[in-house]
């Protein structure tokens, strides 16, 4: 008796199920694409022990977007971009992208950052199958150019093994001799850097891998240890900005003070010292950039975008995520206006594949994308931090050294910028 | 007749469920291969806790013994996917039944204490080993739907496919377990220990089997669970994982198998209602994110205050 109403309340269950979970499927010309509005997504984390400093880069693209939105769109539509926190988690973030690409139904993901999390969006949502574009990815990752692996992934950022293969060139020709430490993330974005630096011929005394996620300052206060303990007088740190943070902290308060080098990623200045890094520790430090210094009110795209984002977000301020953020925004505009008057996945991808190597962007470094090469930026400018936080180029102006991820050599690159398009409104 | 008929009628339902994968949007195909996977998840709970009488707040460390043990045993010795959900099962069944000789020992709070510092502290060994691969953790290969299904089949259909159809095999198998000798035994044990040890059943015994047998289910929701990501990582089995499955089971109801399918639907539902609730309130990415857990905390509150014994107990003593 008890058994039968237990199916009748399986099949009940059942039924309700099919009831909830059906829904009318609408179809129409180009996913998130209409006559008004072009849909676009993010994942990042917006919360968590990654956030800070990273969570301020939608609002740096919305800025750009709400720019080019109210200066007559793209072709007439305006560009709406959905954020969703991932928490930095993989997990997150594939739920997240199912939200954006199933439910949202966005045209292209922009800007979604972070190795792991791109991998296993790539991955799990299965990206390239689906035909979904995920633009200008914010990691450094080498592995994302391969075309074949990551159809429709486009990172930007120049690859972590180009960032460790220029810097082991700039150690080697500054700091011959000194005693060498390194700090890295025990992941695919550490690995990566040490295939670089190994490529460059440089060897670390001390060797100090952390967990993603682990940062904080008592870990810190361990890894500052091993570094001193074997006398390291250069260290590199090679991770996300709050572990940069984290050790920089800890290093000022156990004055312990060797020459530091910060990679690109966790190089920004102004949540550096929001995080706590006294502006004594940072200034002197030397660090690496594709980008123009934040700081340097006289480069024509920074002083447009600070133009741009100081009205848009009155009171926050301008740093490198905010750059990375509305150079990210601008060329997807870009993209967006050579995928045509009625664009289309496949005319967005074969629109950067034609013509962004020729595009207007901030960075110093040339942009390699082609019909066989999805490999963005590829050069790097070192530069020492100031005590204000401003990284000024050493040797007084920008020399970038461009290299790429294999065993190619390290060279002086010669590549001109386009200027800023008039009023920072895309032309192409 | 009895048997034939249970049999039939799952059929009829996978028949349902197929057909059902075919015609609703991706996005509800998805979220159904997850429901699949909380429904094992919550069965494995009802089972230990409805029958047995035994509390674990650290199921979700068994889900990811599970599907580290499903993706480590397909990278070094390639195993095939079915024989890595059966590798799943069997070896946090294993690691279920070492800490189930401590569970039959522990009441109340202390069992609830011990699973739950099991829960705390076993993803974060992934970080300490590299063959657990850390933070970024493993990849789990699953292949593409069979070619045969045609070009349209989506990946996430053939998930579901998967993770449904272990949810049904799982159910009938339970079913008739609990209806067996041993479910009898089990109930006998939750509710009166000493007259369950006066008519021959030995407590402890028993007791562990029951533990066994529910982490081992653990195991194969967390290779399932795994599945749906391509991969396995600390971050996927979180503390709130094992509270979510707990508050999945005592939504639907402790004793009734067939309920832990409201509780997996309303485990699904959770963060879509969160979200909805935030486009409606106009509120930040910071609500949204904590929303979630809210809801569940709350619901869990509610429904022990309510009716001790699970909503639908409750629901049906009104009638």
């Amino acid at each position: 008796m008890n058994m039968r109403r237990g199916y009748k309340r399986l099949l009940v269950a059942s039924v309700a199920a099919s009831a909830l979970v059906a829904s009318a499927l609408p179809a129409n010309a180009e996913t998130g694409i209409s006559a008004t509005e072009i849909k676009l997504g993010i994942t990042l984390p917006m919360t968590g022990a990654a956030a800070p400093g990273y969570n301020k880069l939608p609002g740096a693209m919305q800025a750009y977007f709400d720019y080019v939105n109210s200066n007559g769109g793209v072709n007439g539509r305006k560009i709406k971009l959905v954020v969703k926190d991932d928490g930095y988690l993989p997990t997150l973030a594939v739920a997240k992208t199912n939200e954006l690409i199933l439910k949202d139904k966005v045209f292209a993901v922009v800007g979604a950052l972070g190795t792991a999390n791109n991998k296993a969006v790539a991955r799990s949502v299965d990206l390239g199958r689906r035909g979904v574009p995920s633009l200008f990815i914010n990691t450094g990752y080498s592995g994302f150019a391969d075309g074949k692996k990551y159809p429709t992934t486009y990172p930007l950022f120049p690859s972590y093994i180009m960032e460790a293969k220029i810097m082991g060139q700039y150690i080697k020709d500054n700091f011959a001799g000194k005693k060498l430490g390194l700090i890295y993330q025990d992941d695919d974005f550490g690995s990566d850097a040490q295939a670089g630096f190994a490529a460059a011929g440089v060897k670390f005394d001390v060797s100090v891998p952390y967990a993603s996620g682990s940062q904080s300052a008592t870990t810190a206060a361990a890894w500052i240890g091993k570094l001193k303990a074997a006398g390291v007088e250069v260290a590199i740190i090679f991770g996300v900005t709050s572990a940069t943070g984290a050790a920089l902290a800890t290093s000022a308060a156990l004055a312990y003070k060797p020459q530091w080098i910060l990679g690109s990623v966790g190089g920004d200045a102004t949540t550096l010292k929001a995080l706590g890094v006294p502006a004594a520790i940072l200034a002197g430090a030397q660090g690496a950039s594709f980008l123009p210094s934040p700081g340097d009110a006289t480069d024509e795209y920074v002083k447009q975008f600070t133009d741009i984002y100081t009205k848009a977000v009155p009171g926050s301020s301008f740093d490198n995520n905010v750059l990375v953020g509305m150079n990210t925004a601008m060329l997807t505009v870009q993209a967006l206006r050579a995928a045509g008057k009625n664009p289309t996945r496949a005319s967005l991808m074969s629109g950067i594949e034609s013509q962004g190597s020729k595009w207007a962007s901030a960075s110093f470094s040339p942009i390699s994308y082609s019909a066989s090469s999805h490999v963005g930026y590829s050069g790097y400018w070192f530069g020492t931090y100031n005590l204000s936080g401003v990284m000024l180029p050493t040797g007084g102006k920008y020399s970038i050294y461009t290299t790429d991820s294999g065993s190619g050599a390290v060279s002086k690159s010669t590549y001109m910028r386009p200027a800023m398009p008039a009023k920072g409104l895309p032309n192409n | 007749m009895h048997k034939i008929r249970r049999s039939a009628i799952y059929l009829i339902i996978g028949g349902l469920l197929l057909w059902l994968s075919g015609v609703v949007d991706e996005l509800r195909v998805f979220q159904g291969a997850n429901a699949s996977v909380y429904v094992i998840a919550i069965a494995s709970i009802i089972l230990l806790t409805g029958y047995s009488g035994q509390l674990s707040l650290g199921h979700g460390a068994l889900m990811a013994v599970g599907a580290y043990a499903a993706v480590l045993t397909q990278k070094h010795w390639h195993f095939s996917l079915t024989l890595t959900f059966i590798s799943a099962v069997l070896v946090a069944a294993a690691v279920g039944a070492i800490l189930g000789v401590a569970a039959a020992r522990l009441k109340g709070p202390y069992l609830a204490g011990t699973t739950l510092a099991f829960a705390v502290g076993l993803p974060t060994l992934a970080n300490q080993f590299s063959i657990f691969g850390g933070e970024q953790g493993l990849n789990y290969e699953v292949s593409n739907p069979p070619k045969s299904l045609g070009n349209n089949f989506t990946q996430y259909r053939w998930y579901f496919w998967i993770t449904a159809l272990a949810a049904l095999i799982i159910m009938w198998l339970m079913h008739n377990l609990l209806t067996s000798r041993y479910g009898r035994q089990w109930r006998a044990v939750k509710s009166s220990p000493v007259s369950a040890a006066l008519s021959g059943i030995y407590n402890e015994k028993i007791k562990i089997l029951a533990f066994t047998i529910s982490s081992g289910l653990a195991g194969l929701s967390g290779a399932l669970l795994a599945l749906t990501l391509n991969l396995v990582t600390p971050s996927a089995f979180p503390l709130s994982l094992s509270f979510a499955i707990v508050t999945g089971a005592v939504l639907a109801g402790l004793t009734t198998l067939t309920s832990s399918i409201v509780g997996a639907l309303v485990l699904v539902a959770i963060p879509d209602v969160a979200d909805f609730l935030t486009e409606k309130l106009g509120g930040a990415e910071r609500v949204s994110a904590n929303l979630p857990g809210l809801i569940t905390s709350v619901l869990l509150i509610v429904t022990i205050l309510s009716g001790p014994l699970g909503s639908k107990i409750h629901l049906r003593k009104r009638k």
